[in-house]
């Protein structure tokens, strides 16, 4: 019995609380959590398939780059929530507890939580790249507004009437 | 040990304010007050915007002056409950529907999670069912003998400054898209409960620049944007001469012409702003193809009517333009562009408000001789049934293979598709212009997800909101981009052509949006036509 075979042993379980803590950030998790269809339950089904990705990969302690579409497929939701960015990031950070929590409670495995450095150091390297990717998900969506100024929508408001504004330049066409 | 720690990590996140209502989801929902901050509220209306509208006949719009939601006082004028009471009572009396709605919800959930704010959000309030209960406590209280004796054990709670501000705040995340109406058992419109709390709003003066400056300009000038006459038509003449540069044909366009066959009317937005400048041509190129005899009017000249989103008299008074115009201009019938809630304006409401259109004919195609009964009263016809009528007849030459640069899926707008039924013939009309595939079954036809930003939302004050509510639309386009390589997404409205624009900025930025038309322009073989290879079809830079 080694720790990978702890993990796998646990995997699921481990996995099904993260979703589970992740989820409960929310004031509606009954829902997220019960609704399985990912269409019918785009943050609960987007939460379920990113950590389900996420956590093998810091069990094999996976290249960073490896890791970013899962954190992306998670933060993205997040940055547009009314959450604070460490608030956005920390349910990674719980996988860790978690699983001693879940090594704790059995007895053969018990001793594997001594173990548990590389799988640390691991999510540890996921919460930092979580980070740049909230912000570059911000970062995205100042981007959005941006574009969308200058696209011309907002001239519906906040702006002066374009054929008022065009009459005036012609106007002082003539002045010059 | 572990464990303690977990919580402690717990309470970190989830002490924080929640969403929307920046308080913690411990008390009942009667006791959670809203927290208004930058960010979670659409700017309100300017005083001039709202002074002007209180001016013109047939409108009121009381109590202009500058006030922020952000303000602990939000200057309601005297009486205010009694204002807000009355108003409420003369809308049961007027309006049967908003009476059995008050009365006959059960309470079942069926619609509590199939809003796009609450997918979104995870909100209860904004559940439709506790988002019409918002207002049901107050008429519970004073309109119901159940609440006037047993008070808040009956679910009734009296009209508080309070109950005010939780009703702007959450009439404003409610796009009126109907997505939960069509779970509803009852059949309860919960649209038109916010359009109720909405217009009673406005009898206080709560409301939102980004819904009464268009309306504003509607009223003035005719459209949303404030165009004069020269304006409109130079914009239109501006896409006359792209459609020639691109094809080497030069669409035959009027304006104010009396006698034409057809008027056609669009949001003002297909001439002004991408990506619907691109469906616009698709119109020229497809009127021109066909030898139309048609006329744009630069007074009715925007299909769009953000009355619908303010208050029914509003509404009646834009929709009126467009018929007045036609009776003026005297032409036969009227084609409508791809707007989304013109058509719902057109198909549930013009009828009893400006019509029966009696004086123009019901409309026949001048080109197959089809007659479009289902706009037997209102003489209106949507431009997919007419474009899909001139493909299922063998009148369009079309080049599927100029559409190949694309992949592209169908979001069915909630107007068309849920007011009006219009789901078949545009899939039709992409069947013979495009490769294209459908997105999953429950996120299309009558179920199918707002933009997000519809009901005049579509402002950039309230962007992370506007990428919530649009997450369960844009989570089904990344899975068809995702397994299909969809690169664009078409639709038939123009308020989701500039909200799904931005709305794929953020999630799928592969993505780009297009109306029907601009596909059948692309498509579109015309007669003496020079065009040379146009690798990005309307959209090409020469």
């Amino acid at each position: 019995m080694d720790l990978d075979e702890a993990f796998r042993n646990h995997g699921d379980k481990i996995v099904g609380k993260w979703v589970e803590y992740t989820l409960a950030t929310y004031s509606s998790s009954g829902f997220f959590q019960r609704e399985r269809d990912p269409f019918a339950n785009p943050i609960g089904g987007n939460v379920r398939e990113a950590l389900g990705k996420l956590f093998p990969l810091l069990v094999k302690g996976a290249e960073v780059s490896a890791m970013v579409p899962a954190l992306e497929q998670l933060v993205s939701i997040r940055a547009v929530q009314e959450f604070t960015p460490s608030q956005a990031v920390a349910p990674l950070n719980a996988v860790k507890h978690i699983t001693r929590e879940v090594f704790a409670a059995d007895r053969e495995r018990r001793h594997f939580v001594a173990e548990l450095y590389d799988f640390d150091f691991a999510v540890d390297l996921a919460l930092l790249t979580a980070f740049d990717i909230y912000m570059k998900f911000r970062e995205r969506l100042y981007q959005v507004r941006i574009d969308e100024i200058k696209s011309g929508s907002h001239i519906l408001t906040d702006s002066r009437c374009p054929s008022k504004v065009a009459s005036e330049e012609i106007q002082d066409l003539r002045l010059r | 040990m572990a464990v303690p720690k977990l919580q402690q990590l717990a309470n970190s996140v989830v002490q924080g304010p929640s969403l929307a209502t920046g308080a913690i989801p411990t008390r009942d929902w009667m006791d959670i007050p809203v927290a208004f901050k930058a960010g979670n509220y659409a700017y309100p209306a300017k005083k001039e915007k709202v002074e002007y509208l209180n001016s013109q006949s047939g409108l009121s719009f009381p109590n202009a002056r500058e006030w922020s939601p952000e303000d602990e006082d939000w200057k309601l004028p005297a009486g205010w409950q009694d204002i807000i009471l009355r108003g409420l009572k003369e809308r049961l009396e007027k309006f049967r529907s908003l009476k059995i709605f008050m009365d006959c919800c059960v309470r079942c959930g069926a619609c509590a999670d199939k809003c796009h704010f609450f997918l979104g959000t995870g909100d209860p309030k904004n559940m439709p069912v506790l988002r019409a209960e918002l207002l049901r406590s107050v008429y519970r209280n004073d309109f119901t003998l159940a609440g006037k004796i047993l008070g808040r054990m009956a679910g009734a709670r009296e009209m508080t400054v309070g109950v005010l501000k939780e009703w702007f705040m959450y009439s404003y995340q409610c796009t009126e898209c109907r997505r939960c109406s069509v779970f509803c058992p009852y059949g309860i419109d919960t649209a038109e409960v916010t359009m109720m709390i909405r217009e009673l709003l406005h009898l206080v003066g709560v409301g939102i620049n980004w819904i009464l400056e268009p309306v504003s300009n509607s009223n003035r000038t005719g459209n949303h944007m404030g165009l004069q006459p020269h304006t409109f038509k130079n914009n239109v003449e501006f896409l006359v001469d792209d459609v020639e540069n691109l094809t080497g044909v030069r669409p035959n366009v009027s304006f104010n012409r009396k006698g034409a066959e057809v008027l056609f009317i669009t949001p003002s937005a297909d001439v002004f702003a991408e990506p619907g400048l691109y469906t616009a041509m698709g119109y020229l190129i497809l009127f021109e193809a066909i030898g139309l005899d048609y006329t744009w009017s630069t007074y009715a000249s925007e299909g769009g009517n953000f009355g619908l989103f303010t208050s029914n008299e509003t509404m009646k008074k834009l929709n009126a333009k467009m018929y007045a115009e036609a009776k003026r201009l005297g032409v036969k019938y009227i084609i409508g562009g791809e707007c989304g809630h013109m058509w719902r304006v057109v198909h549930q409401y013009m009828d009893t408000m400006n019509g029966p259109a009696d004086f123009l004919e019901v409309p026949k195609s001048p080109i197959t001789g089809t007659v479009f009964s289902n706009a037997a009263s209102t003489k209106m016809v949507h431009i997919s049934e007419f474009t899909a009528d001139l493909i299922k007849h063998g009148k369009l030459k079309l080049d599927k293979s100029r559409n190949s640069h694309l992949k592209a899926t169908f979001h069915d707008s909630c107007n068309p598709a849920r007011a009006m039924g219009l789901m078949d013939e545009p899939r039709y009309i992409l069947d013979h212009v495009v490769d294209w595939v459908e997105m999953p079954e429950n996120t299309i036809r009558e179920q199918t997800f707002c933009c997000g930003s519809g009901t005049g939302l579509n402002t950039d004050e309230i962007m992370e909101l506007r990428m919530r509510s649009g997450l369960p639309r844009a989570n089904a386009v990344k899975y068809v981009h995702d397994k299909h390589g969809v690169n664009m997404l078409s639709c038939v409205c123009a308020i989701d052509r500039a909200t799904l624009t931005s709305l794929m900025n953020y999630w799928n930025p592969d993505v780009g949006v297009c109306g029907i038309s601009e596909l059948v322009g692309n498509a579109l073989v015309l007669e003496g036509e020079t065009r040379g290879e146009l690798d990005e079809g309307l959209r090409t830079l020469l």
